[in-house]
């Protein structure tokens, strides 16, 4: 009989980097194989549905919940996995805020449909049949879970007791957060992020900075970036200012900008307006007492082009759980 | 005791509108509400008096008034508040009466309105912290730069007030511009005579034991920020000391000169020589390039000439002064731009082509031809025709996209001069535009106008002026054609920033505007305080203006400075002001450019430190900074989001 308090990792609208991520612990992972029973991850094992259902509620110790809600069959793994868990942490961008599949709010649901079954360049059939929820074909009744017209984070739908950042989470905040549970120590309050830092990516990226001034911006492919300099000062749209820290500031350590998957720091509401709202004070139109309004907009226009998908680039982990939460479609 | 609500019916101007037994009940539903008030005009004696009573009763954490503008009466109940022994900043005002009762005619919409605002004030006083505002120490000591009229006005008017004066000037001599003009426009007055009674104030009067005034003096650098600021200045050597009578005896054994710089180079100066006649203060001074000591030789002369002994001393090395100051006082004046960049006009390639400054010299008792313009040229031709072209460089996107306000009248102060001394010249304007404002400016040019010698054509592009050298006279040519045949041309160029602006402003964080001249904090309404909280502009360094003008600045400054750096006082400062949260800030740079105010700094880490005496709770780097680590006092994101949550709820 297994007493050891139970494990579980559970992935929905997800890649699987967040289980590779865990076990990116290496030999650790025996550490954890010792104090839990690592009872559910669908990625690694064969657990059922049902086999969680049968559970006692609040008999699994602590769900690792990777992923954001994309589907009906997400939303109930959300719900039956905070009712079956002590701890429910949103492990992960994509169910603390919403990643890459949150991107899919700039799209209504039929867009999304037509894109990948129906304009899809690859597709052979540009007629074929649609994902439904319900088909009938010879041999019966085909169901597939809904898809539903928003992404949504975890925090959105249950409640969720704390957060680990980033896409993946770096592994060794991953084993900060389980070997501090191993050793019993307190997590923090209800609703903390664990495995990040307080400040922003900055504070851990070691090029140096002078002047935020911003006169022309660049596409990674564009430039070749000296390795001493900030990036976002070279013209790269670094989104380290913006992001918490607790990666060690990789990204900028081999000459690539922050993407900004750690999300927001503290304090921030919304990564993206923060960008915006940062930039505003870092682009360099010149001495702007000498122009005109037209010309002003026309020197910002030009500036901004340098940004082609300025949505998906300012929000890209963090559309979902944002205000903003993406674009109204019908 | 959570927090208290106070509703003001505003004698029945809010309660007619907005039911207010209705809305006190709403109010009472609302969680962490304690209590609701309704008092009928809370900032009348009787309304402050119950609020007071009420408070001290009570002791709620928070309050909320619902009444006016906080525009109106924040103020006035926070001093309440502080009476009543609730920190005034634990407080928000609902306005229910500007923003509910005068614009909602529907009473049932009205209530609802005015409900959900103070559901937004109590959102955000819940998040309220308790401010204290701070004070400190200051020094009341003023440094003024520039000793010209408005740096002198301000000087003086601060040693009235019991300030001590450190007044600098870079040059040798003070009075600025009107002590080298024959005459001051528009009422034609000497111009050293006018200011000489300010100068003599200065030097010796009443007052003058305490300013001190360097001569050949410059700030080098300026740390600190109002009510402490630390200033360096460096005093270059004079070789003459203040044991000087002024005699002059030492100028004419004296056996090398030069152009005088101060008269434009239109005569002589020895190597020791007072800059003009009548200079003040009344010292020679040595320049020790031209001396022939510099070359080593042994020469004694001057020395050996001087009555007072150790009164010229050849080692004077100059020294370099530390003085702790409250407030800064720039009046550093501006200079005309140079005539040579128009080569159309001529200047500095055709003789008798002269700027105003220079004819201005050429007219003074002082200058180089002691007042005598006579009816030759310097160049010695005939002197019967003079053509004054205005607006050189000035009303012109291409130079200096202003009007300098003063080159009109002092024009045609110059065609009253020339008529004194030469009544049968002719006199010529070209002008752009002709501005003549105040009481003054009209009659000045009205008279000269009517003079049957006075003949004015106007052009609208300066390129379209020619001067060139025809035989003994000088064509003046319109597009091509001769419009004026003169024997002197005078340009009166745009008034620009002078040479020191921008190093001077950049040692204290003074920004120049697009035009160079320093930037005013508001131009109409604070036209002397910089953005820079304890730096004071007066005079033509903020923009180009005449006497008049830049006295009444000197003046406004020395107001401005005696009323908010008291001495031996102490400055409050106000607590809604950024704070920066040392331990999560990254240094990233970004908040550091945006303050209007200069009030951010880097500290040796990187990382960001607000000074809060500079700083006034604008908000701008809170906005800016990309990790949420600034922290607006009293506009916190919490607060303000709680706010919105609250009128949405």
């Amino acid at each position: 009989m297994e007493t050891k308090p139970k494990l579980a990792m559970y992935w929905a609208a997800s890649c699987g980097g967040c289980e590779i991520a865990l076990v990116n612990i290496h030999e650790k992972i025996f550490d954890v194989m010792d104090s839990f029973d690592f009872m559910f991850c669908p990625c690694l094992m064969d657990t059922k549905y049902h086999d969680i259902e049968a559970l006692a509620d609040g008999s699994i110790a602590i769900t690792f919940f990777n992923g954001a809600l994309r589907t009906d069959e997400n939303i109930h793994m959300a719900r039956l996995l905070r009712q079956k868990s002590q701890l429910l942490i949103a492990f992960g961008s994509c169910a603390a805020e919403g990643c890459i599949p949150g991107l899919g709010n700039l799209s209504s649901r039929q867009d999304l449909m037509d894109r990948i079954y129906r304009d899809s360049l690859t597709l052979d059939d540009h007629q074929g049949p649609l994902p439904a929820t319900s088909t009938g074909v010879v041999e019966g009744n085909l169901t597939l879970p809904e898809f539903l017209p928003v992404v949504k984070t975890l925090g959105q739908v249950v409640a969720v007791d704390y957060s680990i950042p980033g896409c993946p989470p770096e592994s060794h905040q991953v084993w900060n957060c389980v070997n501090a549970v191993i050793q019993g120590h307190p997590l923090g309050a209800k609703g903390a992020i664990l495995g990040g830092g307080r400040s922003t990516v900055c504070a851990e990226c070691v090029r140096t900075r002078t002047e935020k001034k911003i006169r022309t911006l660049y596409r990674t492919y564009e430039i070749l970036p000296d390795a001493e300099t900030c990036l976002l000062e070279q013209g790269l749209l670094c989104m380290g200012v913006v992001t918490r820290d607790g990666c060690g500031g990789l990204c900028p350590r081999v000459n690539m900008p922050c993407t900004g998957c750690y999300g927001p720091p503290e304090g921030v509401l919304d990564q993206g307006a923060k960008m915006i709202s940062a930039l505003g004070s870092m682009l360099d139109l010149e001495d702007a007492g000498e122009v005109n309004v037209d010309d002003y907009a026309r020197r910002m226009d030009v500036l901004l082009e340098g940004i082609p998908d300025l949505a998906g680039t300012l929000y890209k982990y963090s559309l979902a759980g944002s205000i903003l939460g993406g674009k109204r479609t019908p | 005791m959570g927090v208290g609500v106070y509703f003001c019916t505003c004698g029945g101007v809010i309660s007619q509108q907005v039911d207010a037994q209705s809305a006190c009940a709403s109010i009472m539903e609302i969680p962490g509400v304690s209590y609701v008030e309704t008092i009928e005009f809370m900032c009348a004696e009787e309304g402050k008096d119950a609020l007071e009573q009420d408070l001290r009763r009570k002791k709620p954490k928070q309050v909320v008034i619902a009444a006016c503008s906080p525009r109106e009466h924040e103020n006035t109940f926070r001093r309440v508040l502080a009476r009543g022994e609730v920190n005034p900043y634990c407080m928000q005002m609902a306005n229910i009466r500007e923003h509910v009762a005068w614009v909602t005619t529907d009473p049932r919409q009205a209530l609802t309105k005015a409900v959900s605002v103070i559901r937004g004030a109590l959102g955000r006083v819940r998040r309220h912290e308790s401010l204290v505002p701070e004070s400190l120490d200051v020094c009341s000591d003023v440094l003024v730069i520039g000793a010209g009229p408005a740096g002198l006005k301000a000087a003086l008017g601060l040693a009235k007030g019991g300030r001590k004066v450190t007044l600098v000037e870079k040059g040798p001599v003070i009075g600025g511009m009107p002590v080298r003009m024959e005459s001051v426009f528009p009422g034609m007055e000497c111009g050293s005579c006018m200011v000489e009674p300010l100068l003599d104030d200065i030097l010796q009067g009443q007052h003058a034991p305490s300013i001190t005034l360097l001569t050949l003096a410059e700030v080098v650098d300026v740390a600190g920020y109002f009510g402490n600021f630390l200033v360096k200045i460096e005093r270059k050597p004079r070789y003459v000391s203040k044991g000087c009578i002024g005699c002059g005896e030492c100028v004419p054994v004296c056996g090398v000169s030069e152009k005088n710089p101060f008269n434009c180079g239109m005569n002589q100066r020895q190597a020791i020589d007072f800059p003009f006649a009548g200079a003040l203060p009344n010292l020679p001074f040595l320049n020790m390039e031209l001396c022939v000591r510099s070359r080593g030789e042994d020469c004694k002369k001057c020395q050996q000439a001087c009555p007072v002994e150790n009164a010229i001393d050849f080692f004077d090395r100059g020294e370099t002064l530390e003085v702790k100051v409250g407030a800064i006082v720039l009046a550093i004046g501006s200079r005309l731009e140079d005539c040579s960049i128009f080569p159309n006009l001529g200047y500095g390639k055709v003789e008798d082509v002269f700027t105003s400054f220079e004819f201005e010299r050429m007219l003074a008792h002082n200058g180089p031809l002691g007042g005598e313009l006579g009816s030759v040229t310097p160049g010695g031709r005939p002197l019967q025709t003079i053509a004054l072209i205005h607006c050189v460089g000035s009303m012109d996107s291409r130079y200096r996209d202003y009007c300098s306000e003063t080159c009109c009248q002092n024009a045609f102060k110059f065609n009253h001069e020339i008529h004194k001394l030469l009544p049968e010249a002719q006199v010529v304007h070209l002008y752009r535009e002709l501005v003549a404002p105040g009481k003054g400016g009209y009659p000045l040019i009205r008279q000269g106008m009517q003079s049957p010698h006075t003949h004015a054509i106007r052009y609208s592009n300066q390129d379209d002026i020619q001067v060139t050298r025809a035989a003994e006279r000088l064509d003046v040519r319109l597009s091509g054609d001769v419009v004026a045949t003169a024997d002197m041309v005078v340009l009166c160029p745009a008034t620009i920033p002078s040479v020191d602006h921008r190093q001077l402003g950049g040692m204290m964080d003074v920004v120049c505007d697009r035009n160079g001249f320093f930037a005013e904090l508001h131009n109409r309404t604070d036209a002397v305080q910089s953005r820079i909280r304890g730096i004071y502009l007066a005079g033509s360094c903020q923009s180009p203006m005449d006497l008049k003008q830049s006295m009444g600045q000197g003046m406004a400054v020395s107001g401005h400075v005696l009323a908010e750096l008291v001495a031996g006082g102490m400055i409050e400062i106000e607590p809604i002001t950024a704070s920066v949260d040392d331990q999560r800030c990254s240094a990233c740079g970004t908040c550091l450019p945006v303050c209007p105010f200069k009030a951010i700094h880097r500290q040796e880490d990187g990382k960001a430190w607000i000074n809060r005496v500079l700083c006034v709770g604008c908000g701008t780097c809170v906005a800016a900074c990309p990790g949420g680590v600034i922290k607006g006092n009293h506009f916190t994101n919490t607060a303000i989001m709680a706010e919105i949550e609250g009128v949405l709820a």
